[in-house]
């Protein structure tokens, strides 16, 4: 899709603070804490996705911050103006659900304008404002349409019009690309960030996967739980997580559990019995004698490579091809598997099934966190 | 059908339920309005005459109504307070059905339900005498206006037709309840949201989204409640005054205390029109079809 290059609803390039502040905000339902006191500024104009598989509280922070639920405790802030006493319909944010939620009853277009005519916008102007927007998510000519007429892609684009026409100063996107087959997703993703290039306005997108929060945000919270694992930009995020959870849920990762052995100034080394003991990066407080876990990503362990300093003897199990690169599988001789992506260069014949093989990684590329039992 | 039934239960018990169902809508069913429709267009005559040259149909008997200026205004007062009836038990019944299914919790709803369904275990005669009761001059509810100092001296709420609209709506709310309950159960809670969150209030979001999507539901406890109130014996008999005589009643005078067949017959018919007329309309106001009433 390409966007008109002039393309302006509203003055959305003014400098308008459309911050989010969670202050210190706790959810509890009954004896259950959906999500655990959190304190987390949203900059203006960012892409923020907060990651985390279901039930870890993620829907529940945006239906805090759109205000269909109030806070526990704390408070939330949307350009920096209290919004506790801020019913849901008075709030400058606009969502997206995750099965969109478009008024079946009503044409397209209507459901565009309903935003602007709840707010008494005049019919000649609504028009103009729904016809710019559906120009704007490429579906110029279809406000007549009925909605159940639309694919699933274009039933999309209309539920972005339809939350941008009311100009948020945030917008709230709830999973919104998950109903979508894996070819629209993969070009939504892309349009939603074009969108938001050209709005400028602040984005807060909820997602379990890890591949749309990495590609499209500018920092991510990982969530477990009801609490914050991380805050990160996507590439801090995948090479330096801050907990067990955030390294074993964003992107592939091999968790070698064991006892830290010793730590010293940001080195630490962990003891992982008959498997070895290995050296790594420091991750949070650890102290000798305590259950850690320590990570390694496919692609950071090498096969054959005698000049490295960890070492693990294994049998090759299974080999994928996957185009430009290989995926192993590989299990050592106390029987723990682990995951091995290299090259497609790095190919030999002698990569198969059953093949015995030394695997290695460099001490800087593997971490050690403490804990780590459900890995 | 006689397939399908064969099938399962061989020929000749198939052939023995359609002829039970036959002869049950036949003889139960049409052909008693047939015989009402026929009685209806006969003159009322002494045995000695029917079969005799004074037999012959007419309109006679539909005329009737119209001569009437009585009749006629009871026959008009019975549509308008029917009308009033739905309106009035359409709006006690939205907002509970609303609560029962998008607000309450599932136990709060099951045990709301039961108390709904708990008086209609008793029969309608003795719920409406129970509202006799309540309404009366010196009764309990005129106690408890007088008590609050609402009103300085009671109220005659069984003159007129108050009482027999507050029978009624009780009467019926039911059958409104449901039918709104379960249409707007059926709206997907994200569709609220996505209302309040465009900035719509509560009235709009009900009148945008909450009543389009329940407007089946809404059409058929409407018809139902028309309906029942139209055809209502019962309540006007026991909560109405002689000034507020329902349009049932003439009909029953003339088959019960008139002895006239003939007459109450075409009074009957056309009250059934009226009634069928009001369907329509309703429907076309709705804009619903059959198949969405069914359901």
């Amino acid at each position: 899709m390409s966007l008109p290059g002039n393309y302006s609803v509203v003055n959305w390039g003014e400098m308008m603070d459309s911050s989010v502040h969670l202050d210190n905000v706790v959810m509890r339902f009954g004896h259950f804490t959906a999500v655990q006191k959190t304190d987390l500024k949203i900059e203006s104009g960012e892409f923020f996705s907060f990651l985390g598989p279901s039930g870890c509280g993620k829907t529940t922070i945006l239906n805090m911050i759109s205000g269909f639920l109030d806070p526990t405790e704390g408070a939330v802030h949307i350009g920096g103006r209290d919004m506790r006493s801020v019913p849901a319909n008075k709030r400058p944010t606009s969502m997206i659900f995750q099965n969109l939620a478009l008024f079946p009853l009503m044409t397209v277009a209507e459901n565009i304008e309903f935003g602007l005519e709840v707010r008494g916008v005049k019919k000649a102007e609504r028009k103009k404002a729904s016809d710019r927007l559906l120009e704007l998510v490429a579906l110029s000519g279809s406000g007549k349409k009925k909605v159940s007429e639309l694919s699933g892609g274009q039933k999309q684009r209309i539920a972005i019009a339809r939350a941008l026409a009311v100009e948020p100063q945030v917008l709230l996107l709830d999973e919104p690309l998950s109903a979508l087959d894996l070819k629209l997703r993969q070009h939504m993703r892309a349009e939603l960030k074009e969108i938001q290039r050209k709005t400028g306005i602040t984005f807060i997108y909820i997602t379990h996967d890890q591949g749309e929060a990495l590609t499209m945000s500018d920092r991510v919270a990982v969530m477990s739980a009801g609490k914050l694992q991380q805050v990160a930009d996507p590439i801090t995020l995948y090479r330096e997580p801050a907990t067990a959870f955030a390294a074993s849920f964003v992107g592939e990762n091999n968790g070698l559990k064991g006892t830290v052995k010793s730590v010293d100034n940001g080195q630490a080394v962990i003891d992982c019995g008959p498997l070895g003991i290995f050296p790594g990066k420091q991750v949070g407080n650890i102290s000798v004698g305590e259950q850690a876990t320590l990570f390694i990503r496919p692609e950071q362990i090498s096969i054959n490579q005698s000049n490295q300093s960890a070492h693990i003897e294994a049998k090759i199990e299974e080999i994928n091809f996957e185009g430009s690169y290989l995926t192993l599988n590989a299990n050592t001789d106390c029987d723990r598997s682990l995951s091995v992506q290299i090259s497609s260069e790095q190919y030999t014949d002698a990569l198969v099934p059953g093949a015995r093989t030394t695997l290695s990684f460099r001490p800087e590329d593997a971490v050690i966190i403490a804990g780590g039992d459900h890995v | 059908m006689y397939k399908q039934l064969a099938e399962r239960f061989g020929g000749g018990l198939a052939a023995g339920i359609i002829a039970m169902i036959a002869i049950w809508l036949l003889g139960m069913v049409i052909l008693p309005q047939l015989l009402m429709v026929d009685y209806s267009f006969r003159p009322n005559l002494l045995p000695s005459e029917i079969g005799g040259p004074k037999d012959s149909y007419s309109l006679i008997n539909y005329e009737t109504l119209f001569n009437n200026s009585i009749h006629l205004s009871i026959f008009f007062k019975t549509i308008w307070s029917s009308v009033l009836v739905t309106f009035l038990t359409l709006l006690v019944s939205y907002p509970l059905a609303y609560y029962l299914a998008k607000v309450a919790t599932p136990k709060q709803a099951a045990l709301c339900i039961l108390l709904l369904i708990i008086p209609f275990w008793i029969n309608e005669i003795l719920r409406t005498f129970s509202w006799y009761i309540i309404l009366a001059y010196k009764g309990p509810l005129n106690a408890l206006l007088l008590a609050l100092g609402w009103i300085d001296r009671p109220v005659r709420f069984l003159s007129g037709d108050g009482g027999v609209m507050i029978g009624m709506v009780y009467a019926y709310i039911l059958f409104m309840i449901f039918p709104l309950y379960n249409a707007i159960e059926s709206l997907d809670l994200n569709q609220i949201k996505a209302a309040r969150n465009l900035g719509a209030g509560w009235i709009r979001t009900h009148y945008r989204v909450i009543i389009p999507h329940a407007k089946p539901g809404i059409a058929t406890g409407c018809i139902m409640t028309f309906m029942l109130a139209a055809g209502s014996y019962a309540v006007p008999a026991l909560l109405g005054s002689p000034g507020s005589r329902w349009f049932t009643q003439i009909i029953y005078n003339w088959f019960f205390e008139g002895g006239n067949w003939n007459q109450g017959a075409a009074y009957a018919f056309l009250l059934l029109i009226l009634c069928i007329g009001f369907i329509a309309l309703i429907m076309k106001i709705f804009k619903v079809g059959l198949g969405d009433i069914a359901k």
